[in-house]
């Protein structure tokens, strides 16, 4: 019987989730093959600079095929092409210290969202699950918080950085995000805010406090969320520039990969980029966010459905 | 906690718990986020230029600003952009998850959309700037093919929209997702109601999805919103701010006084101007689309 | 608590006076490290040389960092907040006089009194004073300069049987340059821009490229035919009296905007995306005027469609050729802990001794004249005939970088104005109104 009735609700779910209708089917898989293809051509663009000779690409500009094929792109970012060999093929020249900036890039990252995404859940746990006077108020300072601009607050915060003798160094590119994102705390709060009220007080008659009942109730349940939030965050601090640009100060040591990666700009005014490079490089520092969505894509998208069964 | 059961009934108050939950993100904020924008707010009613003292000058800064070209200017583009990005981004972005919802389930798929978030916005940017290049570009390549008239994509009407459309592309996957988790937590009995009584597929979308979406969709555009107002990186390697002033958003404006002419003071007034509009639109979002609150809270 | 701070910085000051005249007698010997920064990474390995050769002489070791212009002048701004910056640093007339305005870079001239330098003679003429306040005080010694030329694709330019070695232009019907310009643009039907039946709205390859309005200064874009024209900008370095409002100036602007409705010259719009090089190195524009900073990149883009080649820029109705005239010198960052090591090393760059170095790696053209004829041989060497560019030394017919106080508001004022105007916004006599008013505009700045 139970399997009978669970048999009938997924057949209900697949009625419902792809239409019966020709025309409504056509309709979606022609407009999802249209997004696909949007979505990837431009990507397959800069894999097919990144294959090229810098040097000779605007020969045929429109090639759609890697023009006189070379890895020279990938050598560069990697550090191994020599000098000269960068000079030939169009490149600049200067070097990237590769496996330095890429472990830069995942330490200060990773950090980053861990830590941040679990101080914002706690204080969205405050913000959602507890009950007090001027909540509300705090609460509404944060979605404040969102609205400064980014750019408003990059100057006094690197004096301060400066201050703390954190110039060139990861504690002082991390140090401003370690504690709490607006994003994340608004995010995680909007989740929080649709558990299931009777769990908690349930588990407050039983006795248990509220650290249990944010380690072992709240945060399990809405674990896709905070996978998500940190997937996110993660993404935005592996692909942030400005700040570590400052703050790294040209310091081997403490610069991320998008930082080192800059060399492939242009040098000069109205000189024009090292597109093989700058391309490759940029297809190899989406690898290890690639390599995340795998890892936790499963848990992403299943987002708010665990906890819309509730 | 022994007597909770006592005190459940009454309205009780967590505020002891909530100290230790909230305090690391309060330092957090106080330090990095508020003690830094006050600064910024008092910066606003002086003149200076990081090397002197700042020099108090009343609200002198606020007076120039309101009869500065490049204020109205930067108004009326950064709108432009926030419309035009807003509008296109979560049009598009619920059609995908919808798509996503009712055609797939492809993980795949699902991970494709959100590639193009993975991508700096530098490169995406450059990458974009080389496409749609009037001559070299592949998207005018493709329009000359079909014998329609080449489109100049960054003259002084085209370039903000352009440009918008580009973060677009960089943005949709990302918010498609968010909506998508929200499409997800919508119960399927639902939808087999509505088939039942023989509702047409826009008529279920319209009375059903996009109701109970409401909260989500809120959720997402106040943070759209907000984002999309500081666009800065996109403009930075494309047009900077021109032709002429066409893309002088505030972002771009804030960082060519303080950066290029050293007059923080002035750069300050112009943020400050900016976030006291972003929190009054956040707040009359969160107020009119009640994004505070959760439809899911059955 | 600022009362404290000013005096504080008041008796620093005095201190440091102080102390510059205590050694103004013998030269110290210099030691320790140093950090110098630029952005071209072409001219890193030339200054690399130059530190091996510094180290052996002074002791002094210098690190050089290298990143590029659009991040370099984050960095260097950024290091004056901080007070971290580069102890030495290459520097541009378009951000030096902010940097002496708000004293954030040393004044060298009691260290070139003490160490007897002599600066004017030892340079091509006019360099060294464009690195001078208006108060006549020297914050550089000029290392290298920039003039303007016309890069061509030699292909194009045999296939149209068209000649650019001598070309000669005015603004009434544009000269020769404006026939080669006319006979290198080529239509899709393969029609060219002097021939009947052009159609000037479906041009495959553009005569002359446009790479932007040029704003305020129109270095590479328009102020070669501007000054050729007998225009200049103002009264010379420092001076606020502008001449934006010269008919010489419109009647150039309009001679060039013209072009576009020609068909010769893509549009400001359909010019924006990839650079002028890259256009260039397409086959999608036969000539492209362009600084002598880029030759190297330029050159090096040849391939089975582009053959590089230089032109010397036209020779207008005041009978010259004319090209605007930059140079690069390297400030010292005031907060520096090594001041004296930072002297030695921008004396150093500016000597014969590195700019002969610098002279053989063909990336610039060294200050010194003996340096510059060595690396035109140098360049001539590999390949690359930079007579062109040189001939504007040769022959006199430079003109000066507009140096000026208040740069970045003259330049919010006249760019959105140039931009107009080449964005087609701003016809006929409508150009003369709206550069008139951009005028006085920046006349009031002043007072």
């Amino acid at each position: 019987m139970a399997l009978l009735t669970k048999k009938r609700a997924t057949e209900q779910e697949d009625t419902y989730r792809v239409p019966q209708s020709l025309a409504a089917k056509i309709f979606g898989y022609v407009s999802l093959t249209i997004i696909v293809l949007v979505t990837l051509f431009p990507i397959y663009w800069m894999l097919r600079t990144a294959l090229s000779n810098n040097r000779t690409l605007f020969e045929d500009a429109l090639s759609l095929l890697p023009h006189n094929f070379t890895w020279g792109g990938f050598e560069r970012v990697f550090g191994i092409a020599t000098e000269e060999e960068a000079l030939a093929e169009g490149g600049s020249g200067a070097s990237v210290n590769f496996l330095q900036a890429f472990a830069n890039s995942t330490i200060m990252s990773t950090v980053i969202s861990i830590s941040q995404v679990f101080f914002s859940a706690a204080a969205a746990y405050a913000f959602s699950i507890l009950r007090w006077k001027g909540r509300d108020g705090v609460f509404f300072i944060f979605l404040i918080a969102l609205t400064v601009p980014g750019i408003f607050l990059t100057l006094p915060n690197f004096l301060l950085i400066r201050d703390l003798g954190l110039l060139n160094t990861m504690a002082g590119i991390m140090l401003p995000s370690l504690l709490m994102a607006p994003f994340a705390v608004f995010f995680l709060r909007q989740f929080f805010l649709g558990t299931n009220l009777s769990i908690i007080e349930a588990a407050v008659i039983d006795g248990a406090n509220h650290f249990k009942i944010f380690r072992s109730i709240v945060a399990p349940m809405a674990m896709p969320q905070i996978i998500t939030v940190f997937v996110l965050q993660f993404i935005f601090y592996w692909n942030d520039y400005l700040w570590p640009f400052y703050i790294a100060n040209g310091d081997p040591a403490a610069t991320p990969l998008t930082v080192a990666l800059g060399v492939f700009k242009s040098q000069t005014p109205q000189g024009s980029p090292d597109w093989g490079g700058l391309m490759a490089g940029a297809l190899v520092a989406a690898v290890p966010m690639i390599l995340l969505m795998v890892f936790f894509g499963k848990k992403i998208v299943g987002s708010i459905q665990a906890s819309g069964v509730k | 906690m022994a007597n909770a059961t006592v005190k459940s009934a009454k309205r009780r108050s967590d505020f002891l718990t909530a100290v230790p939950f909230m305090l690391p993100a309060l330092i957090g904020l106080t330090v990095f986020v508020i003690a830094p924008g006050i600064r910024g707010i008092y910066l606003a009613f002086t003149s200076y230029d990081v090397f002197t003292e700042p020099v108090f000058i009343g609200v002198d800064n606020f007076v120039r600003m309101f009869q500065d070209e490049y204020f109205w200017n930067a108004l009326w583009v950064t709108l432009e952009y926030v419309l035009i990005n807003i509008a296109f981004q979560t049009v598009i972005a619920v059609f995908i998850a919808v798509l996503l919802h009712r055609f797939t389930r492809s993980s795949l798929v699902r991970g494709i959309i959100l590639v193009p978030y993975l991508i700096s916005n530098v490169i995406v940017a450059l990458v974009w700037y080389w496409l749609l290049d009037y001559n070299l570009g592949l998207v005018n390549t493709v329009i000359d093919f079909l014998n329609l008239p080449k489109i100049t994509f960054f003259d002084d009407v085209t370039s903000m929209p352009t440009i918008a459309l580009i973060n677009v592309w960089r943005h949709m996957g990302y918010t498609a997702l968010l909506v998508f988790a929200g499409l997800q937590a919508i119960p399927d009995d639902v939808y087999a109601a509505a088939a039942v009584d023989g509702a047409s597929e826009w008529r279920t979308f319209r009375s059903i999805t996009l109701p109970l979406l409401r909260p989500v969709l809120s959720f997402v555009l106040v943070i759209t919103i907000t984002g999309s107002f500081q666009i800065f990186d996109t403009i930075a390697v494309t047009t900077n701010g021109g032709p002429g002033m066409a893309t002088k958003t505030f972002s771009i404006w804030i960082a060519d006084k303080a950066w290029g002419a050293f007059e923080f003071g002035y750069a300050s007034a112009i943020s400050v101007f900016l976030m006291v509009m972003l929190s009054l639109i956040a707040l009359l979002q969160t107020k009119l689309l009640r994004a505070n609150q959760s439809d899911l809270d059955r | 608590m600022k009362f404290l701070k000013t005096s504080a910085a008041i008796l620093t000051a005095a201190a440091v006076v102080v102390g510059m005249g205590s050694v103004a007698q013998a030269a110290p010997k210099a030691s320790g490290t140093i950090t110098y920064g630029l952005w071209d990474a072409n001219q890193k390995p030339g200054y690399v040389k130059c530190a091996a050769a510094f180290k052996k002489a002074s002791g002094v070791t210098v690190n050089i960092e290298q990143i590029g212009w659009d991040d370099y002048w984050t960095k260097v701004n950024a290091g004056f907040v901080s007070g971290k910056g580069y102890d030495v640093f290459t520097s541009h007339l378009a951000f030096f006089p902010e940097f002496a305005a708000k004293k954030q870079i040393l004044p060298l001239d009691s260290y070139i009194k003490r160490d007897k330098v002599v600066v004017d003679a030892t340079y091509q003429p006019g360099l060294a004073a464009l690195w001078r306040d208006p108060s006549k005080i020297q914050y550089g010694l000029p290392k290298d300069f920039d003039t303007i030329g016309l890069f061509y694709n030699k292909k194009l330019a045999d296939a149209a049987g068209v000649n650019l070695s001598n070309l000669n232009w005015n603004p009434t019907n544009g000269g020769t340059y404006e026939k080669a310009i006319a006979a290198l643009t080529v239509d899709k039907n393969g029609k060219r821009g002097n021939e009947a039946g052009f159609d000037p709205k479906n041009v495959a390859t553009y005569g002359l490229w446009l790479s932007g309005s040029g704003g305020g200064n129109g270095q590479t874009e328009w102020s070669f035919l501007a000054a050729a024209n007998g225009w200049k900008v103002n009264d010379g370095p420092w001076n606020a009296n502008y001449h934006y409002d010269s008919k010489k100036l419109s009647d150039t602007l309009k001679w060039w905007q013209g072009l576009i409705a020609k068909g010769y010259m893509p549009s400001l719009a359909q010019s924006k995306g990839i650079s002028g090089q890259d256009q260039l190195a397409a086959g999608k524009a036969a000539i492209l005027s362009e600084g002598s900073w880029n030759t190297g990149s330029i050159f090096g883009k040849k391939n089975a469609t582009f053959t590089p080649a230089l032109a010397a820029t036209p020779v207008g109705p005041t009978g010259k050729r004319a090209s605007m005239y930059n140079g690069l010198a390297d400030n010292i960052y005031k907060g520096t802990k090594n001041p004296e090591a930072a002297w030695q090393w921008v004396k150093f760059m500016g000597s014969a001794a590195c700019q002969n170095i610098i002279a053989g790696e063909a990336t610039v053209f060294p200050a010194i004249p003996a340096a510059t004829a060595k690396a035109v041989k140098t360049f001539n060497s590999k390949g690359i005939n930079v007579d062109a560019l040189y001939v504007h030394i040769k022959n006199k017919t430079t003109f000066l970088f507009p140096i000026a106080n208040k740069k970045s508001q003259v330049d919010d004022i006249i760019g959105p104005v140039m931009d107009n105007i080449m964005g087609g916004k701003v016809v006929n006599d409508q150009i003369d109104e709206q550069l008139a008013i951009a005028n006085s505009k920046i006349k009031r700045l002043f007072g």
